[in-house]
């Protein structure tokens, strides 16, 4: 049997126990990923599965303290779910300047400030730009099934 | 043209701030996220009140932020100042950002981010308690370079251990330097074999937290 001992675990670190940030959680420990979910609340955790098999944290993420005792060292992934924009953007700066994290995705609701971190590396996730996506295709099909339904009429 | 001041956030520090600006020439800006308190705040004279959400990007640009020469960014979140101020500086162009910080552990990363100045709050609360409590009515200090480096003010009374002695005579530590001697109406920068009288104010220079050793040697005082 061939043991690999050099490959890094993946860890991830999910920062906000809101609805996203806890879905994800369940998500990832039903597919036996290492998590660390993080919340100031400790009430948010119950939003968890009873199945959940990772760790919580009760702690503000953007503490330095906080952050060591999350061993962020070690952390593969970063994923910045709070309610704050200005917090998911300050986590992920922190993460990719001082932790050197290769992969930070953080949820915005206004991808306004988008000069910000453009040039960080940051993957960035923004509900409002994938519903207009998601709409403006949904418009698309139901034109092209008029225009096929008109062309359909011209014969 | 008047030089142009945006202060971000911060009803209390915003409206005194104000004031100390305009009567040194500024023209001020300040964005606030309350209407009532907006309407006070616009009851100083000269000062131009936006009101909105501070730290999105329209709400500067309503302020003229890029003909901004210094954005203040005071509210008390942290994470909003920074973002204020980088997008000031990535987005606007304005030459100086400050930033007020609760935390005293991200100083060096808010430099990091690009902002200008960085003020510790709890640092420099900590420095003022600190002088007032240790050195009260003894020395005055200033604490600069981010609360690193201290110039302090020591007067000479009569008595004290130094009184009569040239500077190289004087065990001070290391990291002191007598910078300056205030003698009367006089001020003289000494040498090492300057006299020290009884009635002298020394200024010295100190990094390190090492005034309180210097003060002790000079005084005989803490």
């Amino acid at each position: 049997m061939k043991v690999v001992k050099n490959r890094k675990m993946a860890y991830t670190l999910i920062i906000g126990c809101g609805r996203l940030g806890s879905s994800l959680a369940n998500e990832l420990s039903d597919r036996n990923s290492d998590v660390l979910i993080i919340d100031r609340d400790k009430d948010a955790f119950r939003k968890l599965a009873p199945s959940y098999g990772g760790l919580t944290l009760t702690g503000d993420a953007t503490d330095f303290n906080i952050l060591s005792i999350a061993h962020i060292k070690k952390v593969t992934t970063i994923i910045a779910t709070t309610d704050s924009d200005n917090t998911n953007i300050m986590l992920a700066q922190i993460a990719k300047t001082i932790f050197n994290i290769n992969r930070v995705i953080i949820r915005l609701f206004d991808p306004d400030r988008l000069c910000v971190y453009n040039d960080m590396g940051i993957e960035t996730i923004s509900p409002l730009l994938l519903s207009i996506k998601e709409i403006e295709t949904r418009i698309d099909i139901d034109k092209e099934t008029i225009n096929e339904k008109a062309s359909g009429f011209d014969r | 043209m008047k030089k142009q001041a945006v202060l971000i956030g911060s009803f209390n520090r915003a409206r005194a701030l104000a004031k100390s600006l305009n009567s040194k020439g500024y023209h001020v800006t300040i964005i606030y996220n309350n209407y009532e308190k907006c309407k006070i705040l616009a009851e100083i004279e000269e000062v131009t009140v936006i009101y909105g959400e501070e730290t999105k990007p329209f709400v500067l640009e309503d302020a003229n932020i890029k003909d901004a020469d210094i954005a203040i960014a005071l509210t008390s979140k942290d994470e909003d100042n920074l973002i204020i101020c980088e997008l000031c500086k990535k987005k606007f162009n304005v030459k100086k950002t400050i930033s007020v910080l609760n935390d005293p552990l991200k100083t060096d990363f808010f430099y990091k981010m690009g902002v200008d100045s960085v003020i510790c709050e709890v640092n420099a609360i900590t420095n003022i308690i600190e002088q007032q409590a240790i050195y009260e009515g003894i020395v005055t200090m200033i604490p600069t370079g981010e609360g690193r480096i201290s110039i302090v003010e020591v007067p000479i009374l009569i008595g004290s251990p130094a009184v009569g002695k040239k500077l190289w005579e004087i065990n001070l530590p290391k990291d002191v330097i007598i910078g300056c001697i205030i003698r009367g109406e006089e001020s003289k920068i000494p040498r090492g074999d300057t006299r020290i009288l009884s009635g002298d104010k020394l200024i010295l220079i100190s990094a390190n937290k090492q005034e309180i050793y210097a003060i002790k040697e000079l005084t005989g005082q803490i």
